[in-house]
């Protein structure tokens, strides 16, 4: 039986248990007019989950297990006795009688994968047949017992509503499961990259060349994982030119729009500025790759500067920029609102002009905003994939030129990932090593964003 | 500042009285006019940051619209193919019966159609067809078995450069063609609906989006299905039931951590986890969408607190005294009542995993994939990455299709925007 329809049977099962159980509780008579401890609904969930919690349970078990115990009723069979020893090569033939099991192959390569392959259907629906068995009577069991227990005075919904809160709880572990697998994930395959390139070259090295040679004598693939190009890339394009173009734009339009613009321009205006930061970035990617690098270039040699790269350095780092703007403009915003109207009144009162106000007082009152704002902005730049891969070049190039190419942590990322990867490599493993410190940079720099804005508010409260 | 005004305080009370300000005077009044013209500068600097980021707006879907909307169309040359003449060895009653793909399918309407092609416009006839001509050829015989007897006239898509030609300026070359065929009334540019049904090719001619896009469905509501119950239920728990302790500080720094980590990094995750740990298919929709859910979650989770966090205590405390237990105050009143403002976190969330392009790229969504995924476990790609993926194409036919592929994305977008607005203005309460 195929593991959907027993999935189906099941949930069958306890839906049926379901109205049973409902119906039963509906027959309860008040005693000494005191009503059933519980409504109807809360039996009827009882007994549902308790005929279709176990099963579940048991099926999630089995079908981690059963693929071993399969596995090893097929291997006492006779046709395994001409198996080659364990290793790569019986793992192959495995493989290969698998495959041939589940349709993905359609003739082996290897004889002996289809000599195996009735010992492995018969395995295959021996177990099968015991979990369908075993979760059947399960489901029995389970609904069966929790049946008899109800009574007037059972108190079904407490039940019912504890199991609820474990699953709350449940839903709100699976948050800090990801992270911890974040971590881990990063953490393991990093220390398997520093098993082969030490830690100090990767970040201290400047020469960046990923591709180990395939053979000795081949030239340029001397697989040097220095990474400070990549540091000095990431910083130039998301650090540095995002946020020329983004600070003062994205300051001057909160300051605009809070300050000057009446409400209703406000109003339009916010919102309208924020699409900024809803279009994908592989359109901006698109845009800066197709559109602006081109125009740069140009820019650049009729300004005399020959070595300019159609891959600039610049045309990645402004699209980047304009993609940042609502970032900066919505934590200056709020930060300039946070100010107290006492503040802006009296200096208004005092005979400065608005400007002056501005400049004087709000936004050196607004600044730890400002700059937590800013903080973040940059967290997002340098995390930011899609445009410097579309817009940015692949040399690892360390240069103050910005219509050089540089290349990004993020974008190695996706070289090192994309394409044909063995997974054992030096070269996938620098993926994570990257990712790791990707992610440890822009943990830093959100907590120091947040604590500076945190003060910040405790200060005006 | 302070110390600047004591400093004046002292001097004052040393120096003779201080005459009232001469407020007609020369110098009082090139002071204020030069304040005032600062003023006005820098409210016209903070206009004009506005009116440039607005226009940095403009001009992205500008250009998008200007490259995307020819894409939509698609140039087509009408070919007359003799069949009866042709090379082509097929019976039109083989059709007719069970092996009538398999009849098309030995049959040579590459060949034929080449020389249809030569017969109609030259030597280099062929050239001006798309190399997927013959497709439509087939499709045609197949519609209509009984043209093999004829001879028919049937529209095939033009060759990438006359396309380009009829639709902007192409090469000379090509526009002299174009003008010839156009003098014989054999051309015409029409709304290209393999471009909607189609999915991805090497020639741009036939290329289309409906691979992608089902791609991008199926892997929307593989995330939709997992983030959203639990990071409802997660925004649940920790909003009304979490004791204030250690765990619910880390369940709380780790939501919000997440919610600020590079989309790649989920890339990451993703493909150690689910790939070389769990061994789940490449490229599959599932997975695509466990490793987006997994991101979107935590835009649920802290847009669903924010929601539930507004819904009045007085409404907790009312069901409370009428008997209600605690998860029956939250399931049948408070969760109703922050429902609305959930969904248009939700939208939000679902919105931005729908235009991401890196993590996807990570688990190998980037394949050639030339038919739509028809299960969640096939090789898909989605709408993100294939713009990404015809973005690198070299043919020039190429560039209009992964415009119009933007538009498509962009107008997804903003429907899936314009509904979480929607909501957030007809369905949310403030109290």
């Amino acid at each position: 039986m195929s593991s959907s329809i027993l999935l189906l049977l099941i949930l069958g099962l306890g839906g049926v248990a379901f109205i049973a159980a409902r119906a039963r509780a509906n027959l309860f008579q008040p005693i000494d007019g005191r009503r059933a401890h519980s409504r109807p609904n809360y039996h009827g969930s009882y007994v549902l989950l308790w005929a279709v919690a176990p099963a579940l349970l048991f099926l999630t078990v089995w079908s981690f297990v059963s693929p071993g115990l399969v596995m090893q009723t097929v291997l006492t069979a006779p046709a395994a006795s001409q198996l080659p020893p364990p290793g790569m090569e019986r793992d192959s033939v495995i493989a290969e009688m698998q495959g041939l099991a589940d349709g993905s192959v359609a003739t082996a390569f290897n004889p002996a994968a289809e000599q195996l392959l009735p010992a492995y259907k018969i395995a295959a629906r021996h177990y099968s047949m015991i979990a369908t068995v075993a979760a059947l009577l399960l489901a029995f069991a389970g609904g069966g017992y929790a049946y008899t227990r109800l009574s007037h005075g059972f108190r079904a919904r407490t039940r019912v509503e504890r199991v609820m809160m474990a699953v709350l709880l449940g839903a709100s572990l699976i948050a800090i499961l990801t992270t911890f697998g974040i971590v881990a994930s990063l953490l393991f395959e990093s220390l398997r990259f520093f098993s082969k390139v030490s830690p100090i070259e990767f970040l201290f090295g400047i020469e960046w060349s990923p591709q180990t040679a395939m053979r000795a004598d081949q030239v340029g693939s001397s697989g040097a994982f220095g990474a400070v190009p990549l540091f000095w890339g990431t910083v130039f394009i998301g650090a540095i030119i995002a946020m020329i173009v983004a600070i003062p734009l994205g300051l001057m339009s909160a300051i605009y729009l809070t300050q000057y613009a009446r409400p209703k321009v406000r109003q339009w205006m916010k919102p309208l500025l924020e699409i900024l930061a809803g279009v994908p970035t592989v359109v901006y990617g698109y845009f800066a790759a197709l559109t602006v690098a081109p125009h740069i270039r140009d820019f650049a040699m009729s300004i005399g500067i020959t070595s300019a790269s159609s891959e600039s350095a610049l045309a990645a780092g402004a699209v980047m920029g304009v993609m940042i703007i609502p970032f900066v403009s919505s934590m200056a915003d709020d930060s300039l609102t946070a100010v107290p109207q006492a503040m802006r009144d009296g200096s208004l009162a005092m005979g400065a002009t608005t400007s002056e106000t501005i400049r004087k007082v709000l936004v050196p009152a607004a600044l730890p905003g400002v700059v937590g704002g800013v903080l973040l902005a940059v967290s997002r730049a340098i995390g930011e994939t899609m445009i410097v891969v579309m817009a940015a070049g692949l040399a690892a190039n360390m240069t103050l030129n910005p219509f050089a190419s540089v290349t990004t942590v993020t974008t190695q990322i996706v070289q090192l990932l994309t394409g044909d990867q063995e997974f054992d490599s030096a070269k996938t493993l620098a993926a994570f090593a990257l990712g790791l410190v990707l992610f440890l940079v822009t943990l830093l720099l959100n907590v120091i964003a947040l604590r500076v804005v945190k003060k910040y508010r405790e200060a005006y409260e | 500042m302070s110390k600047a005004l004591t400093m004046n305080a002292t001097d004052l009370s040393a120096a003779a009285p201080r005459l009232p300000t001469d407020w007609k005077g020369d110098a009082i009044k090139k002071r204020i006019a030069a304040r005032y013209g600062s003023e006005r500068r820098f409210r016209a600097i903070g206009l004009f940051a506005v009116m440039l980021s607005a226009g940095f707006l403009a001009f992205l879907l500008i250009t998008m619209m200007a490259n995307g909307l020819r894409g939509f169309t698609q140039t087509e040359i009408r070919l007359a193919v003799d069949f009866p003449k042709s090379a082509l060895m097929l019976d039109p009653a083989a059709l007719k019966g069970f092996n009538a793909d398999q009849a098309l399918a030995g049959a040579d309407f590459e060949g034929a159609t080449a020389t249809a092609a030569e017969v109609a416009f030259g030597p280099d006839g062929v050239h001006l067809l798309s190399d997927a001509a013959w497709l439509k050829v087939r499709d045609a015989v197949k519609a209509d078995p009984g043209l093999l007897a004829r001879r028919a006239e049937i529209w095939v898509p033009a060759a990438v450069d006359i396309d380009v030609a009829a639709k902007e300026t192409g090469e000379p070359a090509a526009e002299a063609t174009l003008a010839k065929l156009k003098a014989q009334g054999l051309i015409k540019t029409g709304f290209n609906l393999g471009f909607v049904t189609g999915a991805d090719s090497t020639d741009p001619t036939i290329v289309g989006i409906w691979g992608a896009f089902k791609g991008s469905l199926m892997t929307m509501l593989v995330t939709l299905v997992l983030a959203f119950p639990v990071g409802v239920l997660a925004a649940l728990y920790l909003e009304e039931y979490a004791p204030r302790n250690r765990w619910t500080d880390l369940i709380e720094v780790s939501i919000n951590n997440l919610a600020a980590v590079p989309s790649i990094i989920f890339g990451l995750l993703g493909l150690a986890v689910f790939l070389n740990f769990m061994h789940m298919p490449r490229s599959a929709p599932i997975v695509g969408g466990l490793t987006l859910a997994l991101m979107t979650m935590p835009v649920i989770v802290i847009a669903g607190r924010n929601a539930i966090k507004s819904v009045p205590p007085s409404i907790r405390d009312a069901a409370l005294g009428i008997g209600a237990s605690r998860l029956q105050v939250v399931f049948h009143h408070v969760l109703p009542l922050a429902l609305p403002g959930i969904l248009t976190g939700t939208i939000i969330g679902m919105a931005r995993a729908l235009g991401e392009t890196a993590p996807l790229l990570m688990i190998g969504m980037r394949a050639f994939i030339s038919s739509p995924p028809s299960g969640f476990t096939d090789p898909a790609t989605v709408l993100p990455v294939q713009v990404f993926l015809w973005s690198d194409e070299v043919s020039r036919g190429f560039v209009e299709k992964t415009s119009a592929a933007i538009i498509v994305l962009l107008l997804f977008l903003l429907a899936m925007n314009g509904l979480a607005i929607y909501l957030r203005n007809h369905f949310e309460r403030r109290w």
